[in-house]
């Protein structure tokens, strides 16, 4: 009889396994829990056993009835996964005996569903790890901000026009979305005493009217070292460094004189055409050249701002664009991609 | 700022072909973006950071270039011959606001001839994108692109009483200017006035009435020094820009005015005829005594990691039109031209020496060490939770902090207060920091249904906005929101498996929760021990038709800093069991009303030895059952850890177990 029950278990499970929709399922287990079904048809025979028997079968006769409720259950649930998954792959006998058959070796592999990481995501964990490899901590900072440590803090004038409202999105009680992620900077240096070697990814604001090459919430990520004696010499092997590993030796990287209120001397920094190998195409504008991030020595007023003392401290501060790095990486031409979130774009990452 | 490539050697000899030029004017911070040819010539479009108004005009880059290729600079020779008519009895200018314009000079030109400007002048404008108009107009462009200096012909005719006042308009005063645009003023913009009415608008656009025409005799020449926040609010303010507004919003040299002036009546003379009468009106002008900042040669080299002798680095500030005053072993005590207002401190003459250095010149070699940083909890938390999620099958969205206004509604459990609401937003119904990820991860859910893909399994890690009212920064609490298409437990499943494997050990508990979004049965506020934890539920019918979603999705959001404050990554290792398990399933009857979390406690409560987990299967309600019933279906699992337990021992603990469900619960087991 306790053979019986197994047989029935695996009889069950096939039928399920052969049913296609709700109503079959629900036939299937009819057939087998319901009152005149195969199981209590067992039952009907229990009184005539012996005592020992009686418990044993019973007990097993009720697990047999919870497995096959889970059974139906499952099968409920794939009918919904049906097209993805074929139902011929899942009644596959795992038996160890050589049956003398013959197994189709060349189909599809079973796959688990496996989720990814957003590609933004990707991009700031490779960095922070590269950058960890330097010394630098993580370190975070609120988005809604004052304007002392958007722009005040920064070095950044009274009249600059980073300041107007096409520029930066504000709230009330002079408080605004930040529009970069240099006001960790500050944050940190007000708590900390050099020496301060830190990278701080996030999300910043601007209002720009979305295309393909803007979004009014994207990532950044600030960089900061300061110490004494800290040079222009550091900055170049940090970021070259960076560089090397994260778009590989083969990429050739440009520092360029630019200007940002919040450093001085200030740099553009380029990294050699990776899609053109630097002979001109319509990424890097036919310059060979695409601009990757900014950086600079921290200007002395900023050191002031915190109460450290510049004739003491030096240091350097850059910041880059998650986005572009990734966009430059992958080859992808419109920024929008990255907020809607479709699963096919997700999936590739 | 468009150069032309052959007008900038007027100013500069040098040999450098077009891509030379260009690559040398990028690595001094003056990058080329584009050169075109255009017949014999080449139009460079180079940017100009806000810093160097200085090169906003031709002269200025030609300064750069000379300083680049160690080669001299030449400045055009601007002397030329007068009548001996005097300009102070010809025209007569007041400036009623000083602040405003600090410089204001006047040539007057007597007996031009207007024409077509000869074809050489022509043709440098039009390498650089201008349109030719005539000899006077075409002249003042040319200075302007020279010297980066603004200038304005006026018809001096056509100026009521011949005289200028700088001076505020009046409310509803107005001026149709060259561009045929029509101003009309408040009384906060500065003008050029006649004895009667504004002509111009001031370091912005002339006016079409007084404007040099075919007709004209007589120039007015005015070239000034406007003050930049004025112009730069009133060109927003009246919605025109210029080649002229663009230079004064960037500061122009004061010094330049009178040279500039100069310079365009000389051409004058000389293209379009006529005389200079004698002297120049120039008002309000206080020369201001030259800035000097002192360097020292040992601030320089530590701070760039560079060995430059002091003899090296006078040269570069020698190129650059510095001038060297005094000097010590140790530092330079150096001048700085009028045309550099943007250096003033140390730091300043620094980065002017890196730049014609070259950054390409400082070695990118260091010493900086080693640096331990202490652990990043929040971090760490983060890759775990990810993991955990992805391996499940759940991919992680990015979505936008700045929502519908309309998801002000249904807005979390997290704060009663208002969302925070941007006041210049891009667009007026997407004003609002979101309060909740949810809304985010059903627009998702609905990009990918739109897309053929029903079955989204999502998650957002990412911050909600909760406004304080008192004004200060609002809470940015960290939310872990998952979008689930299995049902509710299979969700709190992933919830659980989080916590787990956190090792956090306070009890996940789920209390009913009311809410707009959530079905009344499968809705629940989340607790970690007594503390809130966020909250899950089963999307109500309404919400799915909503969004016409073909199936229902379940969504719980989670306060991930709880779980980064209680995750305990120090947990030891217990050893597998040694000794089989005696395994009871049981499927009980109890009360429709009766939850699992009693029927757990009333078992867990009677410390029933050797009894090791309890594990649920599942419910069931159904024709086989009593109506208002349910069968419960679990599995007890005994076990010591010394010996294998025997079947009659565990019966006799089951059987405790059975009794007093029977008696606190009323529940009994299914036959």
């Amino acid at each position: 009889m306790q053979e019986q029950l197994v047989d029935l278990q695996n009889q069950a499970k096939n039928d399920l396994a052969k049913a296609k929709s709700l109503k079959e399922i629900e036939e299937v287990r009819t057939s087998y829990l319901g009152r005149k079904g195969a199981l209590n048809n067992i039952m009907k025979r229990i009184p005539g056993l012996s005592p020992e028997q009686k418990a044993l079968i019973g007990k097993l006769a009720n697990k047999l009835k919870v497995e096959i409720d889970r059974d139906v259950e499952e099968a409920i649930k794939r009918l919904d996964l049906t097209s993805e998954v074929p139902l011929v792959m899942k009644g596959e006998k795992t038996t160890a005996q050589d049956t003398g058959g013959v197994f189709d070796l060349t189909l599809p592999g079973k796959r688990k569903p496996y989720g990814h990481l957003h590609p933004i995501t990707q991009t700031i964990n490779e960095i922070k790890r590269i950058f960890c490899m330097l010394g630098f901590a993580v370190e975070y900072g609120p988005e809604v901000e004052q304007e002392y440590y958007n722009f005040d803090a920064l070095n950044v004038p009274q009249e600059h026009p980073s300041r107007e409202d096409f520029d930066t999105f504000y709230l009330d009680n002079k408080l605004l979305l930040r529009s970069q992620t240099s006001t960790v900077q500050i944050r940190i240096m007000e708590k900390k005493k050099p020496p301060v070697r830190m990278i701080a990814p996030g999300k910043v604001f601007r209002p720009d009217t979305v295309d393909a090459r803007h979004a009014s919430m994207f990532h950044q990520i600030e960089g900061l070292m300061v110490d004494e004696e800290v040079s222009f010499r550091d900055l170049k092997f940090v970021l070259t460094s960076f560089s090397e590993i994260y778009f590989g030796q083969d990429i050739k990287m440009r520092f360029r004189p630019s200007f940002f209120p919040f450093t001085e001397p200030s740099a553009e920094v380029d990294i050699s055409c990776s899609i053109c190998n630097a002979k001109g195409c319509s990424v890097c504008s036919y310059s060979g050249w695409v601009e990757v991030l900014g950086a600079g020595m921290v200007d002395p007023n900023v050191f002031e701002a915190v109460g450290y003392d510049p004739e003491k401290y030096t240091g350097f501060a850059f910041g880059l664009g998650v986005e572009r790095l990734t966009m430059l990486r992958y080859g992808i031409d419109d920024i929008r991609l990255f907020f809607e979130n479709d699963i096919r774009f997700l999936s590739q990452f | 700022m468009k150069i032309s490539y052959q007008w900038l050697k007027d100013y500069c000899n040098h040999n450098l072909s077009v891509n030379e030029l260009s690559e040398g004017l990028t690595n001094v911070g003056l990058v080329v973006d584009t050169s075109t040819p255009i017949g014999d010539d080449y139009c460079l479009d180079v940017e100009v950071t806000s810093n160097r108004p200085d090169c906003l005009g031709i002269m200025g880059i030609a300064r750069e270039v000379a300083a680049i290729v160690h080669g001299k600079f030449v400045v055009p020779d601007v002397d030329y011959d007068t009548t001996d008519e005097n300009i102070e009895g010809a025209t007569h200018v007041t400036i009623e606001e000083k602040d405003l314009c600090s410089r204001y000079t006047a040539r007057i030109i007597r007996g031009v001839t207007i024409a077509p400007s000869p074809e050489w002048l022509q043709r440098r404008l039009q390498v650089i994108g201008l349109r030719p108009v005539n000899n006077v107009v075409d002249i003042t462009n040319y200075v302007l692109m020279e010297c980066g200096q603004p200038l304005h012909a006026f018809d001096l005719d056509r100026l009521e009483e011949k005289r200028v006042v700088v001076r505020c308009a009046s409310n509803g005063e107005a001026l149709v200017a060259i561009d045929g645009s029509k101003c009309t003023f408040t009384s906060d913009l500065l003008v050029i006035a006649d004895s009667k009415k504004p002509v111009a608008v001031a370091g912005i656009m002339g006016g079409k009435e007084t404007e040099v025409a075919e007709v004209t005799k007589d120039i007015f020449l005015e070239s000034a020094f406007f003050e930049p926040r004025n112009v730069r609010k009133s060109s927003r303010k009246l919605g025109i820009a210029s080649d002229s507004s663009f230079r004064f919003e960037r500061h122009v040299d004061p010094e330049c005015v009178d040279w500039a002036s100069r310079r365009a009546a000389k051409m004058i003379q000389e293209i379009a005829g006529g005389k200079i009468l004698k002297g120049v009106i120039d008002s309000n002008f206080i020369k201001q005594k030259k800035k000097s900042v002192s360097l020292r040669t040992s601030k320089l080299n530590n701070l760039l990691g560079i060995h430059l002798d002091k003899s090296e680095i006078k040269k570069i500030l020698e190129r650059l039109c510095f001038t060297i005053i005094s000097e010590t072993e140790e530092s330079l005590e150096v001048e700085v031209p009028s045309f550099r207002g943007d250096v003033y401190r140390e730091i300043d003459l620094v980065e002017e020496v890196a730049r014609i250095h070259g950054y390409k010149n400082i070695p990118a070699i260091s010493n900086i060490g080693v640096k331990l940083n202490r652990e990043n909890k929040f971090d760490r938390v983060v890759v775990k939770a990810k993991s955990i999620l992805s391996g499940m099958g759940y991919h992680e969205v990015v979505t936008d902090s700045i929502v519908e206004n309309t998801q002000d509604k249904y807005a979390g459990i997290w704060s009663e207060n208002n969302s925070i609401r941007i006041i210049n937003p891009i667009r007026q119904d997407e004003a609002l920091l979101r309060k909740t990820i949810i809304h985010n991860l059903l627009k998702v859910k609905k990009h990918n249904q739109n897309h053929g893909i029903d079955f989204t399994h999502i998650y957002e890690l990412s911050k909600v906005y909760l406004g304080q009212k008192n004004g200060e920064l609002p809470e940015e609490k960290e939310c872990l929101c998952i979008l689930g298409e299995e049902g509710f437990l299979p969700l709190k499943g992933i919830v659980e498996t989080i916590l787990l494997n956190l090792n956090i050990n306070q009890a996940l508990e789920s209390v009913p929760y009311r809410s707009d979004l959530f079905t009344s049965e499968k809705s629940a506020e989340l607790k970690l021990g007594d503390q809130a934890f966020g909250y899950m539920g089963e999307l109500r019918k309404e919400v799915v038709h909503n969004y016409d979603f073909r199936n229902t999705p379940c969504i719980t959001e989670l306060d991930f800093n709880m779980l980064v404050n209680l995750a305990n990554f120090k947990n030891s290792y217990h050893k597998a069991p040694s000794f089989p398990a005696i395994v009871r399933d049981l499927a009980v009857i109890a009360s429709e009303e009766t939850r699992w979390a009693d029927i757990k406690r009333c078992i867990v409560s009677l410390k029933v030895n050797y009894l090791d987990a309890i594990e649920f299967f599942d419910v069931y309600k159904g024709k086989q059952i009593e109506q208002d019933k349910k069968s419960v279906a679990f599995r007890l699992i005994f076990r010591a850890g010394d010996r294998t337990l025997r079947s009659d021992e565990v019966d006799v603990y089951q059987e405790t177990i059975l009794e007093n469900l029977k008696n606190s619960l009323g529940i009994k087991l299914r036959t």
